[in-house]
């Protein structure tokens, strides 16, 4: 995978979001991280292209958001900040079939393969379940379970273990070690992201650390606490 | 709090394909219009009302589903008896009630994808003729049925965040910061939508 920003900047109205960024990602876990506002869903977002950039590009794969939108949308998966919203059909089962069906693909392959994501992550028993009744916890798998099913080379996470307890924070985690896509996780959580191979810090809309967990965290701590 | 239009339920109503169901609600809704005997629509009233009664909605369910719809047909029943005859305002009344009970019928019985799959099919033919992306409606109509009980909860947390501050809770005033919320909401649904690829341009 390649993820591509060149001179790269978002604005909303006088708002910048994202100033000037020239960036090469190639990483199979990377971690953004950064004070509330710093920018993080804008650098996200702008990934998969729901942000275009005001200035300059981003490609993925070679693709680029402004210009081949559907199919950096296919590349890359997004789970958002608040999964609740993401979740179009009442029953977990038919809201995951609803990507595949989307795309065309055949009744029974759709049943097969959403079936086959149920297993991989150990919720077969919420196949039925309302999708507003879920838990948190539950809530963030099946959101993660109905992306993963178009097979994104790429999942972006936007705050993946906000509100979550410790148990169905764990979940997640060995969910997240156990996928063979590269992920982009934005976290506050900071022990989330300690394991992973390199971490993004954005600071009011700039990225101003680049590295391994150990030193970027240290920078956090220096900008938070002064 | 209503959380989804759909009961669970094995009725008959809910064995029923929505095809036949969406025949029965297009056929009852233009039978209707066929008397203006009060006599015959408050029959047609009575018997919607045990149809639904048989999809197994509790009362207070069915109370908080069809309060609203049916006080607004009841403002135009009035209005017509008051410009018109009183006659006239009972027919409006029992037409519109019928129509209601049978709809509410129907949604309270169809699970959502079945709907919608239902609809895509049936929009087929316009998107053959390239007036419409059946896709489109299907997900449109899966989206409302959907999302509308979500507008009735955040009604509810507006209301408790006012009590608890000790802020008069009325309806009228709480309307902005709910639509306010409910777009918000709506634009971050369709974000997700365009996210999961779930149209096809
Ligand atoms: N749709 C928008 N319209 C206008 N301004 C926006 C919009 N979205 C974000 N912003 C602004 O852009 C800046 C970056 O926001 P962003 O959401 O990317 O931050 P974040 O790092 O994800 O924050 P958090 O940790 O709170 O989620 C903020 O100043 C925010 O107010
Ligand atoms: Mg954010």
């Amino acid at each position: 995978m390649e993820i591509r920003f060149a001179d790269c900047s978002i604005h909303y109205g006088e708002t910048v979001a994202l100033h000037p960024l020239d960036l090469v990602l190639t990483e199979r876990r990377i971690g953004v991280i950064g004070l509330n506002g710093s920018g993080k869903t804008t650098f996200a977002r702008a990934i998969n292209g729901l942000v275009k950039p005001s200035r300059g590009h981003v490609t993925v794969n070679g693709l680029d958001t402004s210009e081949d939108g559907p199919a950096v949308l296919g590349t890359v998966g997004f789970i958002f900040q608040n999964p609740q919203n993401q979740l179009i059909l009442p029953i977990v089962a038919d809201d995951i079939a609803l990507g595949l069906k989307s795309r065309g693909v055949a009744k029974a392959e759709v049943a097969a393969r959403v079936e086959g994501i149920l297993m991989r992550f150990g919720i077969e028993h919420l196949a039925r379940r309302r999708v507003h009744a879920l838990s948190g916890g539950e809530t963030q798998l099946v959101a993660m379970a109905s992306v993963l099913v178009t097979e994104p080379d790429i999942l972006i996470l936007d705050e993946p273990t906000n509100q979550l307890d410790l148990k169905n924070r764990k979940r997640v985690i060995d969910t997240l070690a156990g996928l063979d896509e590269a992920a982009i996780v934005v976290s506050h959580d900071l022990s989330l992201i300690e394991s992973f191979e390199r971490v993004l810090l954005f600071h009011e809309g700039r990225l101003i650390a680049d590295g391994m967990p150990g030193d970027v965290v240290k920078a956090y701590e220096a900008v938070a606490l002064c | 709090m209503l959380k989804s239009l759909h009961v669970e339920g094995t009725t008959l109503l809910h064995r029923l394909s929505v095809r036949t169901k969406l025949a029965v609600l297009f056929a009852a809704s233009l039978a209707v219009f066929l008397t203006v005997d009060p006599f015959v629509l408050g029959g047609a009233v009575l018997l919607s009302a045990l149809v639904f009664a048989t999809v197994g909605v509790s009362f207070s369910q069915a109370v908080s589903r069809l309060a609203w719809p049916l006080v607004s047909i009841g403002l135009v029943a009035g209005a017509t008896a008051f410009f018109e005859t009183p006659v006239h305002g009972l027919v409006v009344l029992f037409r519109f009630a019928t129509l209601i009970l049978l709809a509410a019928t129907v949604t309270a019985s169809t699970e959502v994808g079945d709907f919608m799959e239902e609809i895509t099919r049936l929009m087929m033919p316009f998107e053959r003729l390239g007036l419409v992306n059946a896709a489109d409606i299907g997900l449109a109509l899966g989206l409302v049925l959907r999302f509308v009980p979500e507008i009735a909860t955040r009604y509810e947390s507006l209301r408790e965040a006012h009590a608890a501050r000790g802020l008069p809770v009325r309806p009228l005033k709480m309307l902005a910061p709910l639509i306010i919320l409910t777009l918000k909401d709506a634009d971050m649904i369709a974000m997700a939508i365009d996210a999961r690829g779930l149209r096809r341009h």
